[in-house]
Parts: structure tokens; sequence; C-alpha cells
């Protein structure tokens, strides 16, 4: 088995890799022999990856400026010590904003965990270091591989840890603990409160400017008005054009490629508040808006409108793939982009502009969803009957991802809602989403095509003697 | 019978007579999990605040079909009791937000109009322990307060709540008398023993647990020693409300002379002032206690405290259980190894299940294994 890989340049390669997909042509003849000597080089995990994001040529044009925006992005996390700039770790709903304000690099756990299946070595040493080092298996994968990089000194040590995942996921609040007593990395915890109400927004907002404060002595810097509305500015444009996009989706047939959605998760948690989320997301919506003008939608039609009820399978991208080009399904969205709610950031002044960042934070998906019961205002199952019902879905699946046993310990009550009040049926599965090992990839699809056969026997029933 | 042995008998049965008794005068008796919800406060409405588990229960295939595998075994338990009716008796139901687990097993129990009870609440306590987090969490308990009157029709009273301050207080006073006490040489109390006199304090009357504590703390000035040149043990992590698991390691040979439990050391090493205002004391009180791993931020105090009790009850090495799933405890008990190897304490990690799934066996080998380590 690969072993996890010592000497700090895991972020480095990952550069590499993301410079090298950023500079894919227009063009590409898959018939070539070039490219197919290229694709017989590649391990079958990397040629999946590779194919899901280069073959369909809407998708390869925007994933080429996400790559190119990425590599850049992890080439500052390289650089940042040289460059005087501090180094944050932060869950995926903690907005980045506030530290590009203070000229800091911010670097989302899941998605730096996402980003280890880029190296050659893939994902499965450093979750498995992060075990044999302590920490329970129970814990999320989403995160504990970010454990095993530092275990194994594959990159340098983060300046601090600022955690606002308190009340909605026990496993992502500890392991910020755990990496700060056992890498003695200074942590700081925004509480999240139970309810979604005036009160609430005021406690948690009240939570982050105390963290705002200590970011500015972290990183030796003051707040400068103007650089923060530069760019909540930015982070607000990028907004508007998702939101384009996202409108697209309610569409019959969907017009945006399903791969759009594992992009547009990495810009708005890494990305939102750079020039490099807006050029993305401006590329994404001409390319969206041409396949809507031509008609272009999942092949061969779009026969089931899909969404995941909380987070999906993250594994492995030939999935979105499977799904648009083989399976006639439109992965409208899972929770991690249920963004609908999140406010646009008042740019009038600072107050204003940290007010706005405060809400943007309290309605990031899992806090806004699973902080509080899930029949409260803002809560899990209210949101989801919005989006089943604005965005048209067709069926629901519940990954069934280990560590959510805060989403596990009220899915039932949840899908029921829903299939009581819309009609709409929902599956649940077994697996991890980042964790291969824990349910395939082809059980996977066998799952779904068999769930899909039940709510349109014919073409799927046709489907499944085709992969037989 | 002496005063150990009407304790026990207190703690076999759910309800237990004193419950009963506290009823038959036709007063109400509320349910509660965690040691975050400031129990005088209802006792000085004349409600009797019962502690749940799952005592009882004897397989969870009710609660399977809502909790799942992945949520731990303690909330499972306590859903089966509530899905079975095992908790009709009770006026009502408090629960915290503790943790993931046990706050979805209270909404799976709410929602079920045939079981939920008439009074079923969340006391949502914040995850940090600072000070706009005490604002948040004395404004919540003065809501449930408000709740509970307006339910019950009953008023909380200042001078009720100081005398229900004492009265716990005095709890708290005697039960850390049984923790010195085993810290002598030969202690002449088990963990079993200590674990279920502090499991029934959370089960019946104060007023009538108190003086039964005392006549036992007095019984054992004239107790044999039942630990002489056993090797002492500290127990640390999930809730444990069943002393089977202790009765267990100390089977094999070892006794366990001291806790980080919640029901154990941290809900009794610290007491509310009793001077000042009463329920700001009261909420101050629960909102700083020796916190539980669900306080972020906090491990340092956590580890703190483990080493004092260590080093108080002189123990030779230490048991770091948690529930399994339970990520809160999981976590923190792997910093704990990794910190209190360091000091060069010996230390084992289990891993075990709550109530009817337990796995006595697995839990039995590896103890026995660690007890041979530490020789």
């Amino acid at each position: 088995m690969t072993q996890a890989q010592q000497g700090q340049d895991a972020i480095e390669r990952m550069v590499a890799t993301f410079n090298m997909a950023g500079n894919l042509p227009e063009e590409i003849d898959f018939e070539s022999a070039p490219v197919k000597a290229l694709l017989e080089s590649m391990d079958e995990r990397r040629r999946k990856t590779f194919l899901a994001m280069a073959k369909d040529p809407d998708t390869r044009k925007m994933s080429v400026v996400f790559n190119r925006g990425m590599g850049r992005y992890w080439d500052s996390v390289v650089k940042a010590r040289d460059q005087g700039r501090k180094v944050a770790f932060i869950p995926f709903n903690f907005s980045p904003e506030i530290f590009y304000a203070l000229n800091m690099v911010p670097v989302g756990v899941e998605i730096l965990d996402t980003m280890t299946m880029t190296l050659e070595e893939g994902i499965h040493p450093y979750l498995d270091l992060s075990v044999e080092r302590g920490l329970p298996e129970t814990m999320c994968s989403a995160q504990r591989a970010v454990v095993g990089l530092l275990e194994a000194e594959a990159m340098a040590k983060p300046d601090i840890l600022v955690n606002g995942a308190l009340g909605g996921c026990d496993p992502n609040t500890k392991i910020f603990e755990y990496m700060g007593e056992k890498f003695d990395i200074p942590t700081i915890f925004v509480d999240v409160p139970y309810y979604h109400d005036r009160r609430s927004f005021a406690y948690y907002e009240r939570g982050f400017r105390e963290v705002v404060k200590i970011l500015e002595e972290v990183s030796g810097n003051k707040l400068d008005e103007d650089r923060l509305r530069e760019i909540c500015t930015l982070s607000n444009r990028a907004s508007e054009l998702a939101a384009e996009i996202t409108e697209l989706k309610r569409h019959v047939p969907n017009p945006v490629p399903n791969y759009f959605n594992m992009n547009h998760l990495a810009t708005k948690l890494t990305l939102m508040g750079t020039q490099d989320a807006v050029d993305f997301y401006e590329v994404a919506l001409d390319r969206c808006l041409d396949r809507y003008h031509k008609g272009k939608h999942v092949l061969p039609e779009e026969r089931i409108r899909f969404m995941f009820m909380y987070t999906g399978f993250y594994f492995d991208n030939s999935f979105y793939s499977w799904f648009q080009e083989e399976m006639g399904v439109s992965l409208v969205m899972d929770v991690l982009i249920f963004l609908d709610h999140i406010p646009y950031i008042d740019t009038t002044n600072v107050d204003t502009m940290l007010s706005g960042l405060a809400a943007v934070n309290m309605n990031l998906p899992m806090t806004r969803q699973l902080k509080g019961s899930h029949n409260l205002h803002g809560g899990w199952v209210s949101d989801l009957l919005y989006y089943v019902e604005r965005y048209k879905a067709d069926c629901l699946a519940f990954s069934g991802h280990t560590a959510c046993k805060q989403a596990w310990g009220i899915y039932r009550v949840v899908a029921d809602r829903v299939q009581k009040e819309l009609g709409v049926p929902a599956l649940r599965m077994e697996g991890d989403g980042w964790d291969s090992r824990i349910t395939p990839m082809e059980v996977i699809q066998e799952q779904l095509t068999e769930f899909f056969e039940t709510l349109n026997p014919e073409a799927f029933a046709q489907q499944r003697v085709t992969a037989s | 019978m002496g005063a150990f042995e009407k304790l026990a008998e207190v703690s076999t049965a759910f309800p237990s007579g004193p419950v009963r008794e506290w009823q038959d005068q036709g007063k109400r008796v509320i349910g509660y999990v965690c040691t975050y919800l400031p129990e005088e406060m209802l006792s000085a409405m004349d409600v009797l605040p019962v502690r749940l588990g799952g005592m009882g229960v004897s397989d969870t295939s009710r609660a399977d079909s809502y909790l799942s595998r992945v949520n731990c075994s303690f909330a499972r338990c306590c859903l089966e009791a509530g899905l079975e009716g095992r908790y009709d008796f009770l006026d009502g139901a408090i629960f915290v937000n503790g943790c993931d687990h046990i706050r979805r097993g209270f909404e799976n129990w709410s929602v079920q109009e045939t079981a939920a009870l008439p009074f079923m609440y969340l006391l949502p306590v914040p995850h940090r322990i600072f000070p706009d987090g005490f604002i948040w969490f004395k404004e919540e308990v003065g809501r449930l307060t408000e709740a509970l009157e307006r339910r019950f029709g009953l008023r909380l009273e200042e001078e009720r709540l100081k005398e229900a301050i004492a009265e716990a207080n005095r709890t708290r006073r005697l039960l850390r008398k049984l923790y010195d006490i085993r810290t002598v040489d030969d202690p002449p109390v088990s963990g079993a023993e200590a674990l279920t006199v502090a499991a029934t304090a959370a089960i019946m009357p104060k007023a009538v647990f108190n003086p039964l504590l005392e006549e036992f703390l007095k019984e054992t000035e004239s107790r044999p020693g039942v630990g002489h040149d056993k090797p002492r043990l500290f127990v640390a992590g999930s809730l444990m409300d069943d002393p089977e698991f202790i009765e267990n390691v100390e089977d094999l040979g070892a006794i366990v002379v001291s806790d980080s439990l919640c029901i154990g050391a941290r809900s009794i090493w610290n007491l509310v002032e009793e001077n000042g205002d009463p329920f700001d004391a009261l909420c101050r009180r629960y909102f700083e206690h020796e916190p539980c791993p669900r306080m972020s931020g906090e491990f340092k105090r956590r580890f703190d405290f483990v080493m004092d009790q260590i080093e108080r009850s002189r123990a030779d090495g230490v048991i770091l259980e948690h529930i399994k799933f339970c990520d809160q405890h999981g976590t923190d008990n792997a910093l704990f190894k990794h910190f209190l190897e360091k000091e060069g304490i010996p230390v084992i990690e289990l891993e075990r299940q709550y109530g009817p799934l337990a796995d006595a066996g697995r839990v039995r080998t590896r103890v026995q294994a660690f007890l041979e380590r530490i020789g």
C-alpha cells in the first residue's frame, strides 16, 4: 500500500497538479496518440478524475479556470511564510473573506483533505496515519487526512486554527481541538447558537468580531476598510454569478453540468473574496448559459433530478460524469451548496461588512441546518423542503457519511417529512464521502441504479442491462 | 440492611421507591440528561429531577429505527426507554444539547405523538465558557424556568432556591468525602460501590439521599479495606451510570480509586456559591463547572483535573473509556493518552458499549492484560 509521504511538500505537489490541469488546451482529441499515452500513464484513480474534468468541453473550460485559481491558491499557501503571511486552518462553515482582508491565507480543512486525493499516494495513507496515531476511526474523514498530513509532517503547521462548527458537528469541532493540542497550534472557537433568530445572530456576530480582533493580532495587520470593501465586493460579485448559475438549475432539463458542483464547492470555501473566484464563475456562467441556449443537458436525456439530502461522495469524481454522460441524472446539489440563503454583504462601512460576514457564516451549510433542532426555522427540514421544491428534485439520497452522527440521528424523521409533504422519496445509503473503502463506488452506483429503477423502471432497467 | 444496601436497592429500580413516594404526595417528577441542567431550580419548585438512563432496556430495536448504528448506545437506550414507555411515570423531560447523539435522541422522542411526555424541553447550552456564553446560558435557564412555571403553574422563589442549593451542595460535600475515603492505602469502598452511590444521588430526592449517605460514610469507618495491595486505577471518559463496567475491572483484582466521569467526580467537585444572588450563582456553577469535552477550548482544564485526581488518589494506571461513536470523549481520550504517557502514567484506552450492548468479555481481556503490564 502507498505510504504517507514525509517532507513538507504535499502542498507543492498539489500546486504542480493544479498548474498542469490549469493549462489544458481548449480542444483535446481523446483519440490522439499523445492523449492516449497520457491517460495510460495515469493510475485509475487519477485517470477517472482527469476524464471527469476534461472530457466534456464545457466542464473542461470551467475546470481550467478553476484549476488555475486553485494552483495560485495552493501556491499562496506554500509561499505564505516567506511572504510574511499567516496561515489559518478553518472549517467549511467559516467563510474566507476576513482572512484575505487581513492578508492571511485561509485553508479550508475539508478542501485540503479532499485535495490530498490529487497526490500520487492519495488520501488513504493519511486517513490511516491519523488513526494509527490515536484519533478515533469514527471521526470524520473530511478532516482526518489533514491530521495525517500533520502527523507525517508532509506540510507545515498553520499559525492558527479557527473553528466555527460548534453545535453543528461534534467531530468537526473536536478535530480542531485535537490538532490544536497535539500539534501545539493556537486555536480559537466561535460559538454557534442553537437557534436561528435575531438574538442568536447578535450572539454569533459578537463572537465573530472577537475572532477578528484576535486575527488582527495574529496577522499583525489592522483591518483596512478599503481592503475589506474590495474583498467583500469581489465576494458579492462571485455570489451573484453563482446565484445566476444556480437559478439555471431550475430549468428542466438542467443545463448546468454536474461537475460544476464540485468546482463551485471548492471555490466557495476557499476563494470567495478573490478575483479568481469571480473569474471562475464568469466562465462557468458563460458555459451554462451557452448550454441552456443550445438545449444541452445530461445524456442521453434528463431522466432524474437528483439531490443529496446531506453530503455526497467526493472520493471519485467519475461519479459526476457517470450521472452526466451515462445515466441521464442531474445532480442538482447537495447540502454543501445549499447557498440560497447566504446574504449579500452590505459594504457601507466596516461595521456593516463585519455584520455581513457574520451573517454569511451563520448561513453556511451545516451551521444553518444542523446547529439546532431539525424542525426549527432555518433547520434541515425547512431547507430541504425549500430546495427540493425550488429545484424540482425527483428523489433524494442520504449518503450516510459515517461520521455525520447528527445527520444520521434524525435522517429518518427528515426524510419522512419530505416524502409526506412533497412526495419525494429518499434512499438511505451507508458510505463515506472521502474514504472509498467504506462503500466502493461500484456498490454506490449499483444501489443508485436500483433506486432510480424504482422511479423510472423503463429507462433504468435498460441501464442495468447495458451495464452488465 | 446497611446504608449502602439501602442505596443500592434504590438504584436497581426505575422509578425507585423514593420517586414513587414523592409522586404519592402529588408532586411532579421530571427526567433529565446531562450535568449542565441546574437541577436545584427544579427542586426549588418541588419538582424532583431524576437523571435518565437506559436502565431495564434489553434491546434497542425501536430506537434503532430512528437513531442509527453510528449513534451511541446510551442515546439509543434512552430513546428506546422513551419509546417503550418506561419514562411514562414522568411529567416531562429536559435534555441538553450535550452532543450530537443525545440531542437527536431527544428530537426523535419529542416528535412521537404517542410516546412524548407532556413537557419536553431542550436547554441549549453554549459550547464555550466565555462571558457572552454565560449571559446566553443564564437567559436560557430563565426561559426554562418560565416554561416550567407556565406549564405546571409553579413559581421559583428565591428562598426555596437557596434551600435547594444548600441541599445539593451538601450532597456534593458528602460525595466528596466518599472520594476522600478512597484515597487511603486500603480503601473501605470499592469503585463500583462509589459509582452506585453517585448514580443513586441523581435518581432520588436529595433530602432522602443525604442522610443515607451520611450513614454510609459512618459505616465505612468500621468497614474492612477492599483494596489491599491491589493496583489502583483511575477511570475517565463517557457517561457511566451502571457499576457493571467497574465491577468487571475490580473483579480482575484492581480497585478503582477515582474518576473523571459526569456521574462522578466532575459533577461534585464544584459547589454553588451560597452567598449573593442564588439564580446567578446557580447558573455560574453549572456553566463553569469541571467541563465536559463538549466545551471547546477547555482541554487543558480537563487534563489538569485528571492529573490532580490521579495524584490525589495515587492511581497506578488509567482506564480511558468511551462509548463507541462518542467523538467528544473518544477524541479527548486520545489526547489524554498522548499526554499522560508523556508523564509516564500507564494508560489503556477502551471503546465500550452502554447497557444491553455492553461487551464485558472483551473489556475484561484487555484490562487483564493492562493489569499485567502495570504489575
